[in-house]
């Protein structure tokens, strides 16, 4: 029932999907009551348990009685939507007249005074002129000022030195590090997708570095909002750099996290559209549209339809290459359009090559499996030796404390006479030599004094990694086994393990171990005389079965596999096989139950010998076999061709039904023919083409190889553009794109007016309409939301505390007027965030110390007022920034990425986490976001979590955070340079010293006691290490390493003041 | 690091703060909610996120291990007897396959593993779990699990948080958050070696949930268990003693500023933080340390042995963690049954990998009194097709597999549920994800529908709008 609502009377009348939910006055055609008492299938209600009789009863008397409903309550729900405060538009609000009119140094003042003075409050004392340079300068920066900094602040004695103060830190590159950070958690901005797979979106930096560069250059954030939303249709592109900025900056559309691997191409869809309208709306209005995806928002007015409406905007426009499992994202080439040209004609031409290397491989293919098929008997009769020789077990003749058998060649594994095997080798490395080609070998010389067969062994053989070929006088013997999947922890087992039984000739031999790829590790092999009783059989490997049989070993492996799992399966059309394996002869009662319908092509068959049946199963599949290809001959050539598969249009796998008229040869015409059957090709089936088609894709490849490399590397950035086709969306009943209702057209929340909204013309997504829509003066939420935002991040809580929700179910501002004032102001002042800044920070009430005050602290306890500025632990980012600023470690280069992986590439997969390299001397804002696996650091420090927009950071105080400070690296290794860096200032005593860590650290000089207790912390140090650290120079450096650790760990070097 | 155990949130202290934090601004409705019944989790008056809560109702279980097989282990060759699978080798799937699924398959294909029924509850276990077979009248089996997506990013967030859309609370926070923990040392939920694909941390994140609820990783896949360690929890340039004098001379800077700023939760809250972290200095490595244990006991966990060694070592690191009281603790057979091919092989190597560490472990609970109040919760994130992918593999299938629990009042030498007679689809009492959740949750003493979040205005649960307790299973 979608859309129904049962939280009021109107909207039960009016119901919903299916109609109206209850017909007043009568019971029995209501659909509530038909629901509860579940007499229709399909209409069940609830999901659970069954109501009882008597409620059920009670709800139909409640019908009966007309459905009364209390009319306070529908007058609630029913409250007309445009007077919520935030749905309508800011005006321009007189500052409020207060008492102590001499504290107001801008209008910001008033209004947090007249909140004050209402509760009798006043105002905290100003900041001392050391607390005020540190916190602008960790606010606008996310650094600490130098002491030369602090100095020439403290010296200027004019009245407007903290506006020049704030005007050189906007100026100043740090300030886009910093406040594009901020920014960058609203747009949960990351560097890989993570949200399943976690594929690495090596372009996101270049967004990353537009937002940076966005705010340093103070981008009017109307234009900023328009350009990441519909950057790519903006008119007056004026150069091709305007052009790529434009486009980079919709790469705020593309880089939320992404269910990449997901099955159902449509839900995958929807599922981008959904996380891109959610973003954009928590973003931009500080609105939770989400929930309209399943049903009308219940507190919000965001109707379903209105979901749908802006929905089809982005579903309009085009995010994704593909929705394949694993899905490709869309990414511009920044490049002039005819060199984007010239590469789309490189790339066809690369499709090209592949698409000739698929037909070779196909016909050949064919070839190979047609050739096999008229061999079937003697794949019957060699699948069923291997399975014989299997049941021949082989110990090692060397096992723990046995010592080895007289004539026994013990040979080293670096003991081989001839080879380009590295000498040494290592367990679970490639054992290759670097920048030389495989295959890999190694030849042992063993003479042997009688020919037969002799028994290898290998110790410490690396099976799961993948072993050797073995060729004995150069015929291959025995190949080595595929490295096994998915095994990266896997133990293999240990100790000697038996390689085979093979034939050698008196006197000397060449053994041959041989890799394509790798050499596996082994430590020692042994060579010995065949430990079988006289008599046995000798086992021979599939490869030496197909030399005798004339067959080929990948299709060998394939009929091995088939009879070993369709062994006495009474559907299998080998069943009489089988049956004659156990008894060797085959009777009425020995194939009693088989129910395929090949049984009756052998009633009444008697053979003596396997030999023969298999004769017999060669000569009725050939049969088979040339019936069903002159059945598909006598197709259209069209389809015969057709690249996929040999058997795609005949044997639908859904509907299995009979091609050959007798259906005995159509189950054998099955088991020949079948795509995954045993006469499918191998995988490694070129090896056995002939040398022609060998060459002729050798060709291809190598032709194909050098377009690859002559393909230019352009930069490219992601983003989003229009997609082929705009069109509207229907809505998802219940948020499933199984049940389609009503299509809604195009548009934006019609909750929200705005004068003159823009119209979408035919033909385009609407994209750039919507972000004018946002962007119009007159929009109530887009200018409230960033400048609460703005506010957020210098005082540390929004005016509406929840930046990310101005709905009903987010908090109410705790100074409308104030908020409103900003508002209207951020757009008289052209939408400039520097502006802003300047607007706050000059404000007497950004500039109030942070002292206590016990009444005050009684009245308002978590400081809602604004009775003293907020104590502010910093943030993740400056924290780690500020240590390395301290010790003089930091590299302040701007830009580009830090990545070593290419794009696409798994950040952390099925064997490993990400292995970013997060020890870096570079800002943090430039430290990659690798989603699902952040930098540990950062998450203990509460950087959010980059898969929801979030504007609001939390500070926690936890255990872990402690951890890292005693021993995290980034804290041992800058403080190391810290101390190091203090010690060679030969111009200072110690005392001096400390003095010079304080003002770094602090922004002030430490005082008489704290110099005292500074150097004998440090004298007590080097006493206790006296007789663990010898070297006096490396103990004295500890020791004020020590200090430097408590310094930057102390709460005045973490908190603002 | 996910790590935030024992923490002093400076806002969860103001019980103000906290209701801002967790109700933003929903008014008197959420007031009484978190007054009421369910504000359980934010007990007035705890002062750290983790203190031990008291469950809604008696409990039957007091902690989770969860064995998570990743990669999704096949129900018909493992728990899921099929006589009607080997009968029809080699036929085609007499029904519909779902809507969607992962890849082409083909024909029914049997198992490789011959099945017999073991103890006095009879019931069905393949040659793959030998050992395992011996603790059936343990167990109980839900043959009759499904979930909604068929692949593995998707099923794994999908197991562990309710959600295959969204990044939400691990069930393992979900938890901790409910009941706190136990043990103030050490953090409430640790997954030992988890997956780094798949949906990686977001497996065992906190969500939207406060971040000491998140699962604190002990290692990652790819890292060998005896090498596996709580991050920066060791320094070694620096003394034990000397570090003590560091934190003393920190401490004492501290100590005189908050003389100067007035009552400061957050800053005294930061001086106490440095002590804990000192103290779990000691006691973690302590727990992880298994030197101390008898040959018998690494025995039993298949320690001695090689290719059980890792997991074994992993499922006893699990029991000390579990017994120095840490509320929820994961180990991860980290993606290594995904098989769409080479069954046979990787099944069986598998299988030998983990074996003997379960029925170890779960032996070792037994004899320890701990079995009857842990629930030890098997399985993987799907189960696989009973037809071939290729000739000897099997493809994705949520439609149907089987997970067991043990333990933590469920009835044991029980199965609850039955797929069709091939094992494709769960027909009978089927349990989706959310009602195991619910059903865990249930065991804990909590009613999934009563622990309950705010964010975003919306108060979230971990069976979202989903979810129903399985009664039939509960002791």
């Amino acid at each position: 029932m979608g859309g129904l609502r049962l939280d009021n009377r109107e909207s039960i009348l009016h119901g919903g999907g299916r109609g109206p939910a209850v017909v007043a006055g009568k019971p029995n055609e209501s659909l509530l009551i038909r629901a509860l008492r579940q007499t229709d299938d399909g209409l069940k209600m609830p999901p659970g348990k069954k109501l009882s009789d008597a409620e059920i009863a009670t709800l139909a008397q409640w019908i009966a009685m007309g459905a009364p409903w209390a009319a306070a309550q529908t007058a609630a729900a029913d409250a007309p939507a445009q007077r919520y405060w935030a749905f309508v538009p800011p005006k321009d609000p007189a500052p409020p007249k207060v008492k102590n009119s001499d504290w107001v140094k801008s209008p910001i003042d008033a209004f947090v005074l007249a909140g004050l003075e209402a509760k009798n409050l006043k105002p905290a004392p100003p900041a001392s002129k050391r607390e005020l340079i540190r916190r602008a300068t960790f606010d606008l920066t996310g650094l600490p000022p130098t002491p030369e900094e602090v100095q020439a602040f403290l010296s200027d004695q004019k009245p407007d030195a903290f506006a020049r103060l704030v005007d050189r830190l906007l100026a100043s590159p740090r300030y886009g590090e910093r406040w594009g950070r901020h920014w960058l958690d609203v747009a949960r901005y990351a560097d890989s997708n993570g949200l399943d797979e976690n594929l690495v979106y090596r372009n996101a930096f270049r967004y990353r570095d537009y937002v940076i560069q966005a705010f340093n250059k103070d981008k009017p954030y109307d234009q900023f909002v328009r350009e990441q939303l519909a950057g790519d249709l903006l008119p007056d592109a004026q150069d091709l750099a305007t052009t790529y900025e434009r486009w980079t900056a919709t790469g705020f559309l593309s880089l939320g996290a992404k269910m990449l691997a997901e099955d159902d191409p449509a839900k995958m869809e929807m599922d981008i559209v959904d996380e891109q309208m959610d973003t954009a709306s928590r973003a931009f209005m500080g609105l939770t549209v989400g929930c309209a995806r399943c049903h009308d928002h219940k507190f919000d007015p965001i109707p379903q339809a209105d979901y749908y409406a802006l929905g089809g905007i982005f579903k309009s426009s085009k995010t994704m290459e593909n929705f394949k499992v694993v899905a490709t994202w869309h990414e511009y080439v920044l490049a002039p359009p005819e060199d984007r040209e010239r590469l789309q004609a490189l790339l066809d031409k690369i499709k090209a090559k592949n698409k000739d290397a698929a037909v070779i491989m196909q016909a050949e293919n064919r070839k190979l499996s047609a050739e096999a098929r008229e061999k079937l008997g003697a794949y019957l009769l060699a699948a069923s030796d291997v399975l014989r020789y299997e049941q021949i077990t082989l110990a090692p003749v060397l096992s723990a404390g046995k010592s080895a058998p007289a004539g026994a060649i013990v040979r080293e594994a670096s003991s081989f006479e001839r080879g380009n095997a590295p000498r040494k080798l290592e367990k679970g490395k490639a054992n290759v030599v670097e920048g030389q080609k495989g295959p890999w070998f190694a030849e042992y010389d063993v003479t042997v004094p009688t020919a037969g067969e002799y028994e290898l062994d290998m110790l410490e053989e690396e099976s799961g990694a993948g072993t050797a070929d073995v060729l004995v006088n150069g015929v291959l013997l025995k190949e080595g086994a595929a490295p096994v999947q998915n095994r990266a922890a896997s133990p293999d087992a240990g100790g000697w393990s038996v390689t085979g039984l093979f034939p050698f000739a008196a006197g000397r031999n060449t053994l041959r171990l041989e890799h394509k790829s790798r050499f596996p590790y082994f430590e020692k092999l042994l060579l010995t005389a065949n430990p079988l009783p006289k008599g046995t059989a000798t086992p021979l490997s599939n490869i030496q079965i197909s030399r005798q049989y004339g067959i080929n070993p990948g299709y060998l492996d394939h009929w091995v596999e088939e009879l070993r799992r369709s062994k006495g399966a009474p559907h299998s059309a080998l069943f009489a096989w089988y049956a004659f394996q156990g008894q060797h002869s085959l009777d009425e009662r020995s194939l009693t139950g088989w129910t395929s319908p090949a049984a009756k092509l052998f009633e009444g068959y008697h053979p003596k010998s396997a030999e023969e049946l298999a004769a017999r199963y060669q000569e009725l599949s050939s049969e088979a076999s040339r019936q069903f290809l002159a059945i598909q001959a006598s197709r259209p050539s069209a389809e015969q061709n057709k690249l996929d598969d040999d058997m795609e249009d005949l044997t639908p796998k859904s509907a299995p039904q009979q091609v050959l008229p007798d259906a005995g040869l159509d189950a054998l015409r099955e088991l020949l023919y079948e795509k995954a059957g045993p006469f499918r090709a191998p995988d490694d089936s070129r090896k056995f083409f002939p040398p022609g088609a060998q060459e002729q894709l050798a060709v291809i490849e190598k032709a194909r190889k050098e377009l690859e490399d002559s393909k230019p590397d352009y930069p490219r950035a992601m983003g989003v553009m229009e997609g082929p086709k705009p069109a509207d969306l229907a809505i998802n009943l219940r948020g499933s794109h199984w049940t389609l209702g009503p299509v809604v057209q195009r548009g934006f929340l019609h909750a929200i007016t705005v004068a003159n909204p823009p119209a979408i013309p035919e033909g385009q997504s609407g994209r750039l309409q919507f972000a004018e829509w946002l962007t119009q003066p007159d929009h109530p939420l887009t200018s409230r939301v960033m400048a609460n935002r703005i506010w957020r991040w210098h005082f540390g809580r929004g005016i509406v505390p929840s930046t990310d929700n101005f709905g009903r179910l987010g908090e109410r501002p705790t100074n409308q007027p104030l908020l409103d004032w900003l508002a209207v102001k951020f757009v008289e002042q052209r939408w400039s965030v520097k502006e802003m800044h300047r607007l706050m920070m000059l404000s007497n009430t950004y500039q109030m110390s942070t002292k206590y005050d016990a009444q005050a602290a009684e009245v308002d306890p978590e400081n809602t007022l604004l009775w003293r500025a907020n104590r502010q632990r910093l943030e993740a980012e400056p924290i780690r920034d500020a240590v390395m600023a301290v010790s003089g470690d930091l590299d302040l280069s701007m830009g580009g990425s830090l990545l070593t992986y290419k794009d696409r590439q798994y950040a952390s997969d099925t064997e490993k986490r990400g292995s970013v390299d997060y020890d870096r001397n570079r800002r943090a804002v430039y430290i990659p976001v690798v989603r699902s696996s952040m930098y540990e650091v950062f998450q203990a420090f509460d950087m959010p979590d980059p898969a929801t927009s979030s504007g609001d950071r939390a500070a926690t105080v936890v255990a872990p955070q402690a951890l890292f400070m005693m021993n995290g690296t980034v804290v041992l290794k800058h403080t190391r340079t810290m101390a190091e860096q203090l010690l060679k200032r030969t111009d200072l005593d110690d005392a001096g010293r400390i003095r010079d860590a304080y003002e770094r650290a602090l922004a002030r000089p430490p005082s008489a006691k704290e110099i005292d207790g500074a150097l004998s912390f440090i004298a007590q140090v080097e006493r206790a290490l006296e007789s663990r650290k010898t070297d006096p120079v490396e103990r004295h450096t500890f020791a004020w390493q020590s200090f430097c650790k408590a310094l930057l760990s102390s709460n005045e070097f973490i908190y603002l003041n | 690091m996910n790590a935030h155990w024992n923490s002093y949130l400076n806002r969860a202290l103001s019980r103000r703060e906290l209701l801002r934090a967790s109700s933003t601004g929903f008014g008197a409705l959420a007031l009484a909610a978190m007054l009421g019944e369910q504000a359980h989790a934010a007990t007035a008056g705890a002062q750290s996120p983790l203190s031990v809560k008291p469950p809604q109702f008696p409990a039957r279980a007091k902690r989770v291990i969860f064995l998570f097989m990743h990669g999704g282990p096949s129900q018909v060759d493992t728990f899921d007897y099929k006589p009607l699978l080997i009968r029809d080798h080699g036929k085609p799937l007499p029904f519909k396959r779902p809507k969607v699924v992962s890849s082409e398959t083909f024909n029914l294909l049997k198992s490789p593993w011959e099945f017999k029924q073991y103890g006095q509850s009879g019931m069905w276990v393949s040659d793959l779990f030998p050992q395992l077979a011996q603790r059936v009248d343990d167990i109980c089996f839900i043959k009759s699990m499904w979930g909604s997506n068929s692949r593995h990013g998707g099923a794994l967030l999908e197991l562990h948080t309710g959600s295959d859309t969204f990044v939400r609370p691990s069930m393992g926070s979900w938890i901790t958050y409910g009941l706190g923990t136990e043990n103030q040392s050490m953090p409430g939920f640790i997954t030992i070696c988890p997956t780094q694909s798949h949906g990686g941390a977001n497996n065992y994140s906190s969500g939207f949930l406060p971040a000491p609820y998140a699962g604190t990783p002990i290692g990652s896949v790819g890292i060998a268990a005896r090498d596996a360690k709580i991050p920066f929890i060791a320094n070694a340039e620096t003394p034990r003693d000397v570090q003590r004098m560091e934190l003393d001379y920190l401490q004492t800077m501290n100590r005189e500023q908050l003389a100067t700023t007035g009552p400061d939760q957050a800053l005294e809250g930061r001086i106490e933080s440095f002590e804990l972290a000192f103290r779990m200095q000691s006691e973690a490595p302590g727990l992880q340390d298994i030197s101390g244990e008898s040959a018998a006991t690494l025995k039993l966990y298949g320690i001695d042995n090689r290719v059980s060694e890792d997991f074994g070592r992993q499922c006893l690191m699990a029991r000390r963690l579990s017994e120095a009281g840490v509320r929820f603790v994961q180990v991860s057979h980290t993606y290594k049954w995904d098989q769409h091919s080479d069954l046979l092989r990787d099944h069986a190597q598998n299988a030998r990998e983990v074996d003997q560490p379960i029925a170890g472990l779960l032996q070792d609970l037994k004899s320890r009194g701990l079995l009857k109040d842990t629930l030890v919760l098997w399985g993987g994130e799907f189960g696989r097709t009973p037809t071939a992918q290729g000739s000897d593999g099997r493809d994705h299938n949520p439609e149907a597999f089987t997970m067991w629990m043990a333990g933590g009042g469920v009835k044991p030498g029980i199965q609850y549920g039955s797929t069709d007679d091939y094992g494709y689809y769960s027909v009978e009492n089927k349990v989706h994800f959310h009602d195991l959740h619910a059903t865990i949750l249930y065991l804990l003493g909590m009613d999934h529908t009563k622990l309950t979040y705010r964010y975003a205005g919306r108060d979230f649960r971990l069976t979202d709008v989903h979810g129903n307790v399985v009664k039939d299973i509960v002791a």
